[in-house]
């Protein structure tokens, strides 16, 4: 896929960043170039782009509230897809086209949310084990390995559960979606590894590098060598690891919400495929919908991982 | 250093690395809350005698670490305590579950192994060819594909709507397919497996393809053809096992990710295995199945590294202990 195009395009894309319009966005611009040509990564982008456009513009599109039950009234809970019900009801007289679409919101805030928490962490201990290295880095990397050989999904069930009936008559309760946070925050803090792995990998590199050691050599302090100069080149390798991540923790959130962890009061796909699964013999579009749903947005968020690993890393393949 | 001494090195990181996770567990369970307390919020008619029977029987009168060392000191003796819900031993609960969940996950893994290899093979050989492009694109989509919803579709397909297969259990209650227990073991298995088999085999695939492809192009490979060999045999004898290496340490992520989602498989299934036993003794804070069961779980996850850690030295003498 990506052979063809090694030799001549590169030239090209010199060029290209050297045309006067182009050197304000740099490497930016460069990427997007390669981006481009990659018909995987365009795909995934595509498909994230259309769970992104259900979630910002489901109220107006869902024909629906997710709330209205009125089907169950006409007798017409579990009926197969049809024109007043684009893809049928489920067992409690819920259309579940508008559910589906309700759904794509609490998917991203899961899988957006969590990742903003694992990359704060993981960047934060990554890069200084990176950066520092010595004790503080052979610390950090027994650590990760701790966490990478653990059974994470088993005890994040725990977590989640033993959480929800501590917080019944504390304060906590009165947060909205207070279930749906705990699972955002446990994800995350069980999402940080594989980043600070890419960011201590990222700032060893990064660290040693002539640019580096010339902002020393004029006098930047080690915050600003961090934030200013190492920070903006370790962010490709890392927005790469965290599209991923947002792909798995989505997987994440469905499988605990399939397992009916979840959070009652929120839509999500993977409680949609717990409350319809028992009458899968019945009325199966009520699963398959969400089930194609989890898989679309995985897909999308996994491709366009591939296709910025090609157009910011392409020393990664090949 | 000696392979011996790797070993020792190893199993002290594990015994370190278990303890780790027993004592997680174990403070996350207490710290948070009184498992009686938490037990009378869920069974609201409990009396004041019962839970001061189970407080004695539980050790729960003495503080937090004192109960964890007893706890730990009685699981060196194998002893796991006594389930509270359903009133058994838990290691003997921990064997008969844990058998029916190594028994799907293993053959998975050998199966998918096999698949993998010769799929990968199959379309390294052909690089940039049609068949190529679709093993690839197939295995990309394959990997991102929900497990659980896989499960979901094949029950489905093979048990609602072409009445193949059954679709829950590990065995039948009534009769057993032609009256013999194995087959009939066998049967309910087909679907469980296939699941999980699927999910590995594409991400063995692609990980093996694309070994496969650098190996192909290195001097020996060259070197081995201009001797004459047939291409089956420089293929899989002798391309094949430089290509596999990095196969293996994945296959113990893999098995890892396996055992850690065996709640949801197994709820999918109906499967009477660790992982089915595990959501119901959370659902209903049966405290000592969930303490045995992770640690049981994160022992088998380490045994697992370890025996591909090993592996990899005799399969690649390369690679050095350190």
């Amino acid at each position: 896929m990506k052979n063809a195009s090694e030799g001549t395009p590169k030239t090209n894309l010199k060029q290209e960043a050297q045309k006067p319009g182009a050197r304000k966005f740099g490497m930016l611009m460069l990427g997007w170039q390669r981006f481009k040509r990659n018909k995987t990564g365009l795909f995934g982008l595509t498909l994230v782009s259309i769970v992104f456009f259900f979630a910002i513009c489901g109220p107006f599109i869902a024909p629906y509230h997710p709330n209205d039950q009125s089907a169950m009234l006409e007798f017409r809970s579990k009926s197969p897809p049809s024109l007043k019900n684009l893809l049928g009801t489920d067992r409690m007289g819920y259309d579940v086209a508008s559910r589906v679409i309700y759904g794509a919101p609490t998917a991203l805030v899961v899988g957006v949310g969590s990742m903003l928490v694992a990359a704060v962490i993981g960047i934060m201990l990554g890069g200084i084990s990176g950066y520092v290295g010595g004790m503080a880095d052979e610390l950090l990397m027994r650590f990760t390995e701790f966490f990478l050989v653990i059974p994470v999904f088993i005890v994040i069930l725990v977590m989640v559960r033993i959480f929800g009936i501590v917080v019944v008559g504390s304060v906590l309760e009165k947060i909205p979606y207070l279930n749906l946070s705990t699972i955002i925050v446990i994800l995350g803090v069980f999402g940080w590894p594989p980043i600070a792995r890419i960011a201590r990998a990222e700032f060893l590199r990064l660290k040693e590098m002539e640019f580096v050691e010339a902002a020393r050599c004029i006098g930047a302090g080690s915050v600003s060598i961090i934030f200013r100069h190492i920070l903006p080149n370790a962010l490709p390798s890392l927005v790469v690891i965290i599209a991923l991540g947002i792909g798995g923790s989505i997987l994440m959130e469905a499988m605990i919400s399939f397992l009916g962890f979840g959070d009652p009061k929120a839509i999500s796909w993977g409680q949609l495929l717990y409350f319809n699964y028992e009458f899968l013999k019945i009325a199966p579009w009520a699963s398959i919908a969400p089930g194609i749903a989890i898989f679309i947005t995985v897909l999308g968020f996994n491709l366009l991982a591939d296709g910025l690993t090609d157009a910011f890393n392409p020393r990664l393949k090949e | 250093m000696g392979i011996l001494r790797f070993i020792i090195r190893r199993l002290f990181f594990m015994v370190f690395l278990v303890i780790g996770v027993s004592v997680i567990i174990f403070f996350m369970i207490n710290a948070i809350g009184d498992p009686i307390e938490l037990l009378m919020a869920e069974r609201p008619g409990i009396t004041a005698e019962v839970i001061e029977s189970i407080k004695s029987y539980y050790h729960l009168d003495r503080s937090l670490t004192e109960q964890y060392l007893a706890w730990l000191g009685n699981v060196l003796r194998l002893d796991f305590g006594t389930s509270i819900v359903y009133n058994q031993p838990v290691s003997g609960m921990l064997l008969t579950f844990g058998w029916e969940t190594v028994k799907i996950q293993v053959l998975a893994i050998i199966i998918s192994l096999l698949l993998a290899i010769v799929i990968a093979v199959t379309a390294a050989t052909r690089q940039y060819s049609k068949t190529d492009f679709s093993v690839m694109f197939s295995a990309l989509l394959g990997r991102s594909m929900p497990g659980f919803f896989l499960g979901i579709l094949l029950i489905l397909v093979f048990s609602y709507w072409l009445g193949i297969f059954p679709s829950y259990g590990a065995h039948s209650t009534r009769s057993m397919l032609m009256n013999s227990a194995l087959l009939d073991s066998l049967w309910h298995m087909v679907l469980p497996v296939a699941m999980l088999a699927y999910f590995n085999t594409a991400t063995l695939t692609l990980l093996i393809r694309s070994n496969m492809v650098d190996v192909l192009r290195q001097d020996f490979i060259m070197a081995a053809r201009a001797s004459g060999l047939k291409h089956s045999r420089v293929v899989y004898r002798h391309a094949l096992k430089n290509a596999f290496i990095p196969a293996l340490t994945y296959l113990a992520i893999l098995f890892g990710l396996m055992l850690g989602t065996a709640p949801v498989t197994e709820t999918v299934f109906s499967w009477p295995g660790l992982g089915f036993l595990y959501i119901t003794a959370i659902q209903q804070l049966d405290y000592p199945i969930i303490m045995g069961e992770t640690l049981v779980i994160t022992m088998m996850l380490v045994v697992a590294n370890l025996l591909t850690d090993i592996a990899y030295v005799f399969i690649d003498p390369r690679i050095r202990l350190e």
